[in-house]
């Protein structure tokens, strides 16, 4: 089958694939995928625009946009029609050949489900609630140090911390190799933001990363075979896929999709969280007044709105026909997370940070079916804990201007400072 | 006389993330494998609404809801 290749002519005259789009902020870009919504919710269009790789290069026609809360739940949940195994899920073009698929996230049944089952023990509701408290204990120290502090980047100091620290207790990271783990799976998300330098550099500052996450999965793996413990890489080292034990690229890929899905996705809504408290004093003056018993329903108004990965690739493996758009076998298909979770049709008002809102699903973790977030219960639990902590000891913290990050695929803030006395 | 309520899985749509299980722990668990057991599937009318909530809330759309008798 041809992949990404087919061109179709352009459905609708509104751009969401130049670096100008995306270099503008939410909001602004919302505006166009609400025109979209309203009258294309399905559309096809030029392939997002690279720094450096042009198209002739990287050779992608284009993709399809799905846009509407609805057609993005179909999609996930038909992984039959639209596999993430073909192609990969990352709508941003990379160098033909040179993309690796990232270990699950990136196949389809049966070889999705065997890995899932490797670590499904880990996301059980039972075993995130027995690491409860190991996460509290972690987002008490966090917030305890920065008491006092003046102004800091709250970024580095707050919403990086505890899913870095969570991710390496899940794993098996020791505390030595945490920071460095962390920051090569922040590198790899800051490939395409313009602050990350172009040409070599770039690449060669991929290939550190991702050299970081080996040596760091391959000598952990080399422990954990020595001594098993109760953690992810025990599970890995174990494992067997259709009989054969997994080798060191394999778990080196599940390593460097955790140091990204683990990492970043809870540190983005944590920072934009907290932007939304401090515009919102009524919002959190009402979650103050009953915590606990308005925390979890608040969590998923903070992912809603925070939606922090912005979309994931699909190809379609056969023809198919979608929002009033032949789709055909071997297209790229995008679904914008970032869209569905603003869809007037599911969401009343939608840009309005509610936590009293009605609790209905949004796409935050993904649009369901099998590839819905598997740590969405351990980011539920660090939120409630982390926040906990900032609204009670942190009452006084003046929030400054956002840096935003640019990027397609992460809905990311790099830099937020705050002023805490 | 309405038949009873009762929360039915479609096993070749769940994945085991326990989303039902969050909202209500008592009547769903997660096995270490990954697979659902429904502990109390009877859905008395006054536990409807969090039973909804939890079959709404399934992002496999793996739950629903039947009466006996229909």
């Amino acid at each position: 089958m041809l992949l990404h290749a087919k061109h179709h002519d352009v459905t609708v005259d509104l751009d969401i694939s130049s670096l100008d789009f995306w270099s503008r902020p939410f909001e602004t870009r919302d505006e166009t995928f609400a025109r979209l919504r309203a009258k294309a919710p399905v559309s096809w269009h030029p392939p997002i625009e690279d720094r450096e790789i042009p198209p002739e290069v990287h050779g992608q026609a284009g993709f399809w946009a799905v846009t509407r809360a609805e057609d993005i739940t179909y999609v996930s949940q038909h992984h039959e029609i639209f596999s993430s195994e073909l192609g990969t899920t990352m709508l941003h073009p990379g160098l033909p050949g040179r993309t690796e698929p990232a270990s699950f996230l990136d196949m389809d049944p049966p070889k999705h489900a065997a890995y899932r089952k490797i670590m499904s023990a880990t996301f059980t509701p039972k075993a995130v609630a027995k690491l409860a408290g190991k996460i509290e204990e972690r987002a008490t120290a966090i917030v305890a140090r920065v008491i006092g502090a003046g102004t800091i980047d709250f970024v580095e100091e707050v919403s990086a911390k505890l899913p870095m620290l969570t991710i390496a207790d899940l794993v098996g990271v020791p505390e030595s190799h945490i920071e460095t783990f962390a920051a090569a799976g922040n590198d790899l998300v800051l490939l395409n933001d313009p602050s990350t330098a172009a040409g070599e550099a770039r690449s060669e500052r991929a290939n550190r990363a991702m050299g970081t996450i080996a040596a760091i999965a391959l000598e952990l793996a080399a422990t954990r075979r020595a001594a098993p413990e109760d953690d992810i890489m025990t599970a890995l080292v174990s494992a067997e896929v259709d009989g054969v034990r997994l080798n060191d690229m394999d778990i080196i890929m599940v390593m460097a999709l955790l140091s990204v899905a683990g990492n970043d996705t809870t540190k983005q809504t944590t920072t934009r969280t907290v932007l939304q408290l401090a515009r919102n004093p009524a919002q959190r003056d009402w979650l103050m007044e009953d915590y606990e018993g308005r925390i979890t329903a608040s969590v998923e108004e903070f992912v809603r709105h925070a939606s922090p990965v912005i979309q994931f690739a699909r190809t379609a493996t056969q023809d198919v026909e979608l929002g009033g758009q032949q789709i055909l076998a071997g297209d790229r298909v995008g679904v914008f997370y970032c869209s569905g979770n603003r869809d007037e049709r599911v969401h009343a008002d939608a840009h309005r940070f509610d936590l009293t809102r009605p609790r209905t699903p949004n796409v935050g973790f993904g649009g369901g079916g099998i590839h819905y977030c598997l740590g969405n219960g351990v980011a539920k639990a660090q939120l409630r804990a982390l926040f906990r902590e900032i609204l009670t000891k942190l009452p006084r913290m003046e929030v400054g201007e956002p840096d935003y990050l640019v990027s397609d695929f992460i809905n990311g803030v790099k830099h937020l400072p705050v002023t805490i006395g | 006389m309405p038949g009873t309520l009762r929360v039915v899985v479609d096993r070749s749509r769940c994945t085991g993330i326990g989303i039902c299980e969050s909202v209500q722990p008592l009547r769903y668990e997660v096995g270490d494998d990954g697979t659902l057991a429904v502990l109390d599937d009877v859905v008395p009318e006054e536990d409807r609404a969090t039973a909804e909530e939890a079959i709404f809330g399934c992002p496999a759309s793996a739950l629903s809801l039947i009466r006996e008798g229909d």
